[in-house]
């Protein structure tokens, strides 16, 4: 016997289905968070793009060094042209950063950064490869409504514009993390603990150059045991399944955000993954709800203002009067835990939020 | 795009260099590598350091992940992507070194230890070099 939905259940979630591809399809929503994203990824791109005009400001491009074509297709531009789209990247990088034709800046960032990866594969770096991801991803937002020298001139202000991108960009970030603890998690020198205590072992005498004996040792005693390694490696594991998995869902989303940023601060710590960890971390802005000014706070405090960078509430500062917020589905909170709600919300303190402690 | 990137991931368990499939530090594998000149008679010599005939592996590479490999080293992204990047780049080395008249080919003797276990030898050499017309 094959158990079948009844129609109207069928119907039902046809319908919810329907209204989620409007939402995401055809329905304004903020791009806010897409917009934090464009700033973090100016820098990032500079960054990114530093030690090709290193080289380059040496005298040496790709032409000069051991290439290795992805296909032979793909136009190879002459040493000068190549360093004048280094530089190109590096101005669509700074227009990006303040906002200033945000869209077409990052566009010609994106534009560049692709066709120097893909002119070798030793050009080839995971960070790289998601760094490009999220370059298409903004590129293709209107990410300029916000946050931007753009949005200053648009009146009367909308942060609203077609959100499926930023859809996309929750899908590639969830499959990097899902991706690379998936194929650790069926490694079993990885899940095991043996590439990572191999690791360990070949870089101690970095961790010694890096702390001075006296600190590292200790430290070295401790991380460069087995035991150790086996207990940490599949704990690194399950941290980016979680990670994965818990951004879906309302209820872990906080928690799977604490854990990405401690997550990537320890990745930069123990190895540095050129441009990675801060565009990981600052991509953890599009699981905000593009939604903003949809919560109603008076406050006495003039912080909240200054630190709401996701415009998460519509603020009305009256000095000398008691916290009270008014949520989406109208709840309403005062006082303390009016506060702790603030709080919650606020990007410079969220992490913290849960252990915050009040007078 | 979802298909796709899910395509991508699935094809990093074929392919050596993981291309988007996002497996980061995927082995602490090592390797190192006895680089010979072959003459067209059959005679094998060494180049010690990767120099020879004025040239120099290390400063014609110019990629951090494939310089030095004289002493054993960290294998970047993993042994197979290595190797594969070895063998191009045995090839891109004997195409350009226009003042070397008189090796054949290039050959590269591959020690490596995969997650520690090893060793383990592989051979791999450039393509025959047209000596004629250099």
């Amino acid at each position: 016997m094959t158990a079948t939905a009844s129609p109207p259940v069928a119907a039902d979630r046809r319908s919810r289905c329907r209204r989620w591809l409007d939402d995401v399809f055809d329905e304004p929503a903020s791009v806010r968070a897409v917009a934090i994203v464009r700033i973090v990824l100016g820098p990032s791109v500079i960054w990114h793009l530093k030690p090709f005009l290193a080289d380059a400001l040496d005298g040496i491009t790709y032409h000069d060094v051991f290439q290795q074509q992805w296909w032979p297709w793909i136009p190879n531009a002459p040493a000068g042209l190549y360093v004048a789209l280094l530089w190109a990247g590096v101005a669509a990088a700074v227009l990006m950063t303040v906002g200033r034709w945000s869209r077409t800046a990052t566009w010609v960032a994106f534009t560049v950064v692709t066709y120097n990866f893909f002119l070798s594969e030793t050009h080839f770096r995971h960070n790289r490869a998601f760094l490009i991801i999220l370059l298409a991803g903004v590129a293709l937002c209107d990410n300029g409504r916000v946050l931007s020298l753009d949005a200053r001139r648009r009146q009367p202000p909308d942060d609203r514009g077609l959100v499926w991108p930023v859809w996309l960009l929750r899908f590639e970030a969830a499959a990097i993390y899902f991706a690379s603890g998936f194929s650790k998690l069926i490694d079993p020198d990885w899940v095991g603990g043996r590439v990572m205590h191999d690791r360990t072992l070949r870089y101690q005498d970095d961790v010694r150059d890096a702390l001075g004996g006296t600190l590292a040792d200790p430290i070295l005693e401790v991380i460069t045991a087995r035991a150790f390694q086996w207990v940490l490696s599949p704990v690194a594991v399950a941290t980016e399944l979680f990670i994965a998995f818990g951004i879906w869902f309302r209820r872990t989303r906080l928690a799977a955000v604490w854990v990405a940023v401690a997550f990537h601060v320890g990745i930069e710590v123990s190895a540095q993954v050129e441009v990675f960890s801060v565009i990981a971390i600052g991509a953890l802005a599009i699981w905000a709800t593009p939604s903003t000014r949809d919560r109603t706070l008076v406050t006495p405090s003039r912080w909240v203002g200054w630190l709401d960078w996701m415009a998460r509430f519509d603020i009305t500062v009256v000095p000398g009067a008691s916290w009270r917020m008014v949520d989406r589905n109208g709840t309403v909170l005062e006082g303390q835990a009016a506060r702790r709600f603030v709080r919650t919300r606020l990007p410079a303190t969220f992490l913290f939020s849960r252990f915050w402690r009040y007078p | 795009m979802v298909i796709v990137q899910l395509g991508l991931v699935a094809n990093g368990y074929r392919d050596p260099h993981n291309y988007f499939a996002f497996q980061p530090f995927n082995e602490s594998s090592t390797y190192a590598v006895e680089l010979v000149r072959v003459l067209p008679d059959g005679e094998r010599v060494a180049a010690p350091y990767g120099r020879w005939e004025g040239y120099d592996w290390d400063e014609l590479i110019g990629w951090r992940a494939l310089q030095g490999p004289w002493r054993q080293r960290h294998a970047f992204s993993g042994v197979d992507a290595v190797v594969d990047f070895l063998d191009h780049a045995l090839d891109w080395m004997a195409d350009n070194t226009p003042d070397d008249t008189t090796t054949l080919y290039l050959e590269a003797t591959v020690t490596y230890y995969r997650n520690a276990r090893g060793p383990h030898v592989t051979v791999i050499r450039s393509h025959d070099r047209e000596l004629g017309r250099l």
